[in-house]
Formats: structure tokens, sequence, C-alpha cells
């Protein structure tokens, strides 16, 4: 394999966990940071393994002139844009190896992207091989007029469905990760949520089209994680995570692998057929529509067992490594322990076959992770700003944390948690043998976490610890 | 009371403020000739759409952008040795001394005698649709305030709420913030002036252009 330059177009612990990725399969990597991101573990790391040459500062993690031109200050020949920013924005992966002098964009071509970055052309993809989806619009709505009559016959069915509290979910078409999406539980009120959320998607995404379709009750958010090589000829999955446990504002808090335990819990319907189908039909569309990198296809899980897709994410995402922990690759020595899906893309970015069909992937234990973030669970999820003081966890075999505050002993000088960003500060991944095994090792590292600060008013930080534990014994539950 | 013969004395002894020319984004630069002690112009025309003496150029990804002066001044130093170089974004080119105008002048006076509604908070701030509507119209000034008003999107680590203004009733004098740039908590967002005491304000505005003498 050839020694590639990855510019690394993303920040925090994404960037380091990307670096990092880049450093065992003996790749070079530049970096880049803004401003509010001077402290971040990001830049401690490229500085401490890059050396000069290898960090640069920029203006805004969203420029693509200043990706690019940063790339080309560091010889770069592939661009991964982590999650969020540039990972499922296709002009930017077109830009990216069709100009003069071409990189390699580490995700899928920019072509799926672009098919597949569409909630709404997703749907009908999905329906066009025979993949169940959720009943509402399959194109994007901008006449206001027909928002409302869509939203009335929604109601209307669920009346019929003997529903009694019917309710609609109004979603910003080009939107993602939770954000521009909200609930209308009467068409009274469905104007002005529909209006917000046109707003909101004109604002942010340049592009007013909205979804509207039937919002399902009491559902489990359940996820594929698929990898696919160049060519898009060979896909296996990395089995299923469960992303149920959600601030109120949609943000996932826990991750679980596998997305449910039919092992050691009662469901009332067929759990393993559920993981079963949801994985066959991630794979048959990845194949079909000839996915080519990492990605993830996510359901939801009616209360009855029907699994509807809901969208495929064309990017890494943050919860990677809990299916990562409890994957193993036979005769691969460096996924004893797991697998590192960052560098699975990396390799499969770069061209390189899969080395390894389906039959050869084993799914071991449970693997549990926790986003640890800066916010008041007591205040609908509110972002806390302030400086974190002192952060630390104990070491154990079986927990991996990700987190982009430095290490920080009393004394030391404080992070400050930057406002442009969401408020995340750690990822968490502990892996059991079994449910129980993984939850009280869930619980024995959130109780041993050290974590404190003040926020801008001088008061002691809030964070979701406490909500992570309160929500630990109950995972997989349904 | 305001004491505007003291503000002007204050702001007399020191009638300059020194602007630091930075990269807004990466590039190379290439600077354009001037030296220490020239004098550069600030954008003119009656729509401000020719751009200022231009300062140095910076180079990326083939486009060339032209940083140009946004005041009238004197360079006071260059970073000459960054040259023909590759730089990151907020590297410093120059320093240019900036005389006080008059308008400036009384916009720091206005900013002492209006009403001052300020972020409660580090954040993004925007208008509400309505009220932006009505400024692009008709200026900040045809737009009446009064409490309880929703005037303002707070957009803060990706969440967006509502913000509604307190303070006297009165129209918008001054507004001190871009829409979707940081905020700092404390920082003025607009300034109200009651019209009861808008002829008090064109007073301070009158002897300002009477008294302030602009400097090149």
């Amino acid at each position: 394999m050839s020694r590639h330059t990855l510019l690394i177009a993303n920040r925090g612990e994404i960037a380091m966990r990307i670096l990092r990725a880049c450093i065992a399969l003996g790749h070079d990597f530049a970096c880049v940071y803004t401003s509010a991101d001077e402290q971040s573990g990001h830049v401690r790391l490229a500085r401490d393994l890059g050396g000069p040459g290898r960090l640069f500062r920029i203006s805004s993690y969203q420029d693509p002139s200043e990706m690019l031109a940063v790339a080309d200050a560091a010889n770069a020949t592939a661009v991964h844009p982590g999650y969020g920013f540039f990972a499922e924005d296709y002009r930017f992966a077109r830009r990216v190896v069709e100009r003069k002098r071409p990189l390699i964009f580490i995700g899928p071509s920019w072509a799926v992207v672009r098919d597949l970055g569409d909630k709404i052309n997703t749907k009908r993809i999905a329906r066009a091989h025979l993949v169940p989806t959720i009943p509402g619009s399959d194109r994007p709505i901008y006449d206001e007029m027909e928002a409302v009559e869509l939203a009335q016959t929604i109601f209307a069915f669920q009346h019929d469905q003997g529903i009694d509290e019917g309710c609609v979910l109004v979603k910003a078409s080009a939107g993602g990760g939770g954000m521009g999406i909200e609930e209308v539980y009467d068409a009274d009120t469905f104007r002005s949520v529909y209006r917000r959320i046109r707003n909101y998607a004109k604002r942010n995404l340049s592009d007013e089209g909205v979804l509207i379709e039937q919002r399902i009750f009491d559902f489990n958010h359940l996820e594929v994680q698929v990898l696919a090589e160049r060519g898009g000829k060979n896909a296996v999955h990395l089995g299923t995570r469960n992303c149920s446990v959600q601030s109120l504002g949609r943000q996932k808090r826990i991750e679980v692998a596998p997305g449910f335990d039919p092992a050691s819990l009662d469901y009332a319907f067929d759990a393993a057929g559920v993981l079963s189908a949801i994985t066959r039909h991630s794979v048959h569309m990845a194949l079909a529509v000839g996915y080519d990198n990492v990605g993830t296809w996510e359901w939801i899980v009616t209360p009855r067992g029907e699994p509807f897709l809901m969208e495929v994410n064309t990017r890494i995402q943050v919860e990677n490594g809990v299916s990562g922990i409890t994957a193993r690759i036979r005769g691969r020595a460096d996924c004893e322990q797991g697998v590192d899906v960052i560098a699975e893309q990396i390799r499969l970015g770069l061209g390189e076959p899969l080395g390894y069909a389906q039959q050869d992937i084993s799914l071991a234990g449970v693997g549990i992770e926790y986003r640890i973030l800066a916010e008041d669970p007591a205040d609908r999820f509110t972002p806390c700003l302030g400086r974190i003081e002192a952060f630390g966890w104990k070491p154990e075999p079986w927990l991996q944390v990700f987190t982009q505050v430095p290490p920080l002993e009393h004394g030391q000088e404080p992070y400050e948690i930057p406002m442009d960003f969401d408020p995340n500060l750690a990822l968490g991944i502990v892996w059991g043998e079994n449910l129980d095994q993984a939850r009280s090792r869930g619980v024995e590292f959130l109780n041993g976490l050290t974590l404190e600060g003040t926020d801008t008013r001088g008061e002691p930080l809030r964070t979701n610890v406490a909500f992570l534990l309160s929500r630990t014994q109950t995972i997989l539950h349904f | 009371m305001l004491n505007v013969k003291e503000m002007l004395d204050e702001l007399n002894a020191s009638p300059y403020e020194e602007i630091e020319i930075r990269t807004p984004h990466t590039g190379v630069v290439d600077f354009v000739g001037l030296a220490p002690g020239d004098r550069v112009a600030g954008p003119s025309g009656k729509w401000l759409e020719r751009p200022g003496t231009l300062l140095a150029n910076l180079t990326r990804e083939k486009n060339k952008k032209s940083i140009c002066a946004t005041q009238k001044g004197q360079v006071m130093d260059i970073q000459t040795a960054l040259e023909g170089r590759f730089v990151e974004a907020g590297e410093r080119l120059m320093t240019i001394r900036h005389f006080l105008s008059k308008e400036e002048v009384i916009g720091r006076i206005l900013k002492k005698a209006l009403h001052l509604f300020c972020a409660p908070e580090r954040a993004k701030y925007y208008f509400v649709p309505e009220i932006d509507a009505k400024i692009k119209a008709g200026g900040e000034q045809s737009v009446k305030v009064r409490e309880g008003l929703d005037m303002f999107i707070v957009s803060r680590m990706k969440r967006e709420t509502a913000l509604s203004y307190t303070g006297p009733q009165g129209i918008i004098y001054a507004v001190y913030f871009q829409q979707g740039d940081n905020v700092d908590g404390g920082q003025p967002l607009i300034g109200v002036c009651p019209e009861n005491q808008l002829t008090l304000i064109q007073d301070v505005v009158n002897r300002v252009h009477g008294e302030w003498e602009e400097r090149d």
C-alpha cells in the first residue's frame, strides 16, 4: 500500500481518531483548526505527533476552499471529512476528486452521497428495492397548501388505525443529525410548525424542501453499520446498534450494540428476526446502489416489530466505535479486540479491497457508548457553556474514551468549551461479554468519572452523566 | 445627563484607532508595494461601491482575494516577511492608524445615550424574519420596539431560541452586530431611542458635526 497524506477536515475527537488511524496504517496527516479550537486535544495531538507543517489554522471548518488550499499546502493526497461539515456534501466530494490536482475523498463516491443524501430520494430508492419505509411523502414539499393537505391525510390515516392522538413529523428534507425536525399533534398547529421548519431549512440548508410523514410512537431507533469497497461490488455489515436513548432534541445519548438482545430480554416480537431483516435489507440496498465506503442504514422498529428505513448516513458516524468494539474479523490479528471502523474506512477509501466476507465477521458481547455532554437534561438538554477544570477516568481494558478535552488535573489551565459546536465532551465505550456485564461496567465508568467545571455564570457545570446513569439499566428494553 | 463636551474632549485626546489587518483565510500573500507612512483610503461612493486602497492580495485555490482598506488612515507597519508565503487564517499583515470620522464619534457618543439592549450570552444573533424584512425595506430607524416584542433568534451550539426585547419603547437607532457573527454576552445588539428623546439625540449629532474636526 502506498503512503498517503490525509487532510483531516474536521475537529475534536473524530479528528483525533482519524489521526491515530492514519498513523496506525502508516499514513501521514495534516490537521486544521480554528481560533475557537486552540485548546482542543486534536490540536495538541497533531502538534505532538505531526511536527511543523502538519497543523494549519483556518477561518472555518465549513469553507471548502480553505480545506483544499491547506490540502495543497500540506501535499495531501486524500481528504477525510469525518462526520458533520463536509461528510455528506456531495458538491465538496465531487470538487475533491475532480479538481486539477485531484485528491481522494475518504467516503462514498460523490454520486452515491448525492443520491442518498436526500431523505426523500433515499425513500424512493428504498421503495424501488422493496425496502420498507415510513408512510408519508416521498418527495420534498415546497407548497404550504399541499403540506397542510398531506398532514390532514396522515392524521386521518392514524385515526382510522385507531390511534387516539395522531402525530405528524415535519423534517427539513436536507437536514440530519436530529436537527430541523418537529412533531405536530393537531392539524391546527401544523401550519406554524411547517413555516418554522421551512425557515430553518432555508437559512441553514439552503433548501426549503420539507418531508412530512407519520410519527410512529414508541419506536426503537436501530442502525446497521455497512462497509463496502470501491466499485460497490462487495459489502458487509458489522451488526446493528440501538440508538433509542436520545435527548429531547432527538440527539443520541447512548448507543448499544447489538440493536436488541433477545438472549437476555423478552420482546413482543421476533427480535432476532428483525435484526436479521434490517441487516439483510441494508446490505442488499448498499449493493443495489453501488455503495462504496462505510455508511449507516438507519431504521425505526415499531412495538409490533415492523422495521422501516428512515435514512442512510453516507459517512462515518459518531457511534461507529460501539459497532467496532463488538465486531471481530477472522484472520485479522488487529481485529481480535474489535474493528477500528475508521481505519477500515480509510483503507476502503484508498481503494483497498475489503479482504473478508460476511461469514468472516463475528459479533461478540455487548458494547455501550455514552455521549458525555455539557448540557442540562433537567432544562430540556440546554447546552451549558463554561470551562472544564478536572476531567479523568480510570483506564480499563474494556473501556475506550475518545475526547478532545485535554487531560486535566487540578491546577492546570481549564478547557473552555467552544460555543460554535455541540457541547460534546467525550465518548465512553464499554464492552461486556453480555448485557449485564456491559451495563455494570457502564455504571462503573460513569460513577468513576471525574468531571468538574464552572459555567459562564460561575455555577457548577451541568452535564448529562446522571441522565446516562439513570438510563443504563433499561437500555435495549422495548 | 449626557456630558457631550467631556466626551468630545476625551475622544480628542486620542482621536484615532489602530486597525490590525489580518488574513481572513489561508492563502499566499502578495503585498502591493505599500510602505509605512503611506496614506490609504477607505471604501467610497454613494453605495460604498468603490473599495478602499488595495493593501495586499491573498491567493487561495487559484482565486485572488483583494484585501482592501476598510477605513482611511496611515500605514503604521507591514509584515513584509510574509511576502510570497502561504499563511494561516488570522495572520496579522499590517496595522493602520485610522482617525475617527464625525459619524464614528457620533456612534461612540450615542452608545452612551441610547438604551442598549445587550446580548444575554455569547451566541449568534439574527433578527426574526419580520423585523429583518422591515430593516431591509426601510432602514433600522423604521422599526419601533416595545417590551416583550419577539426580536431575535439566538443560535447557540446549533440550538435556536427566541429572544424578546426588554426596555423602553422606542425606535431602533443603531444596530451593533452582524447577523450570524458571534456576539459576546453583554455586548450591545441594538441601541433604542425612546421617541421623546429624539430631539436630544439630534442635538448630539448637530454638536458633533459642528465641533469635531476630521483629520486625514
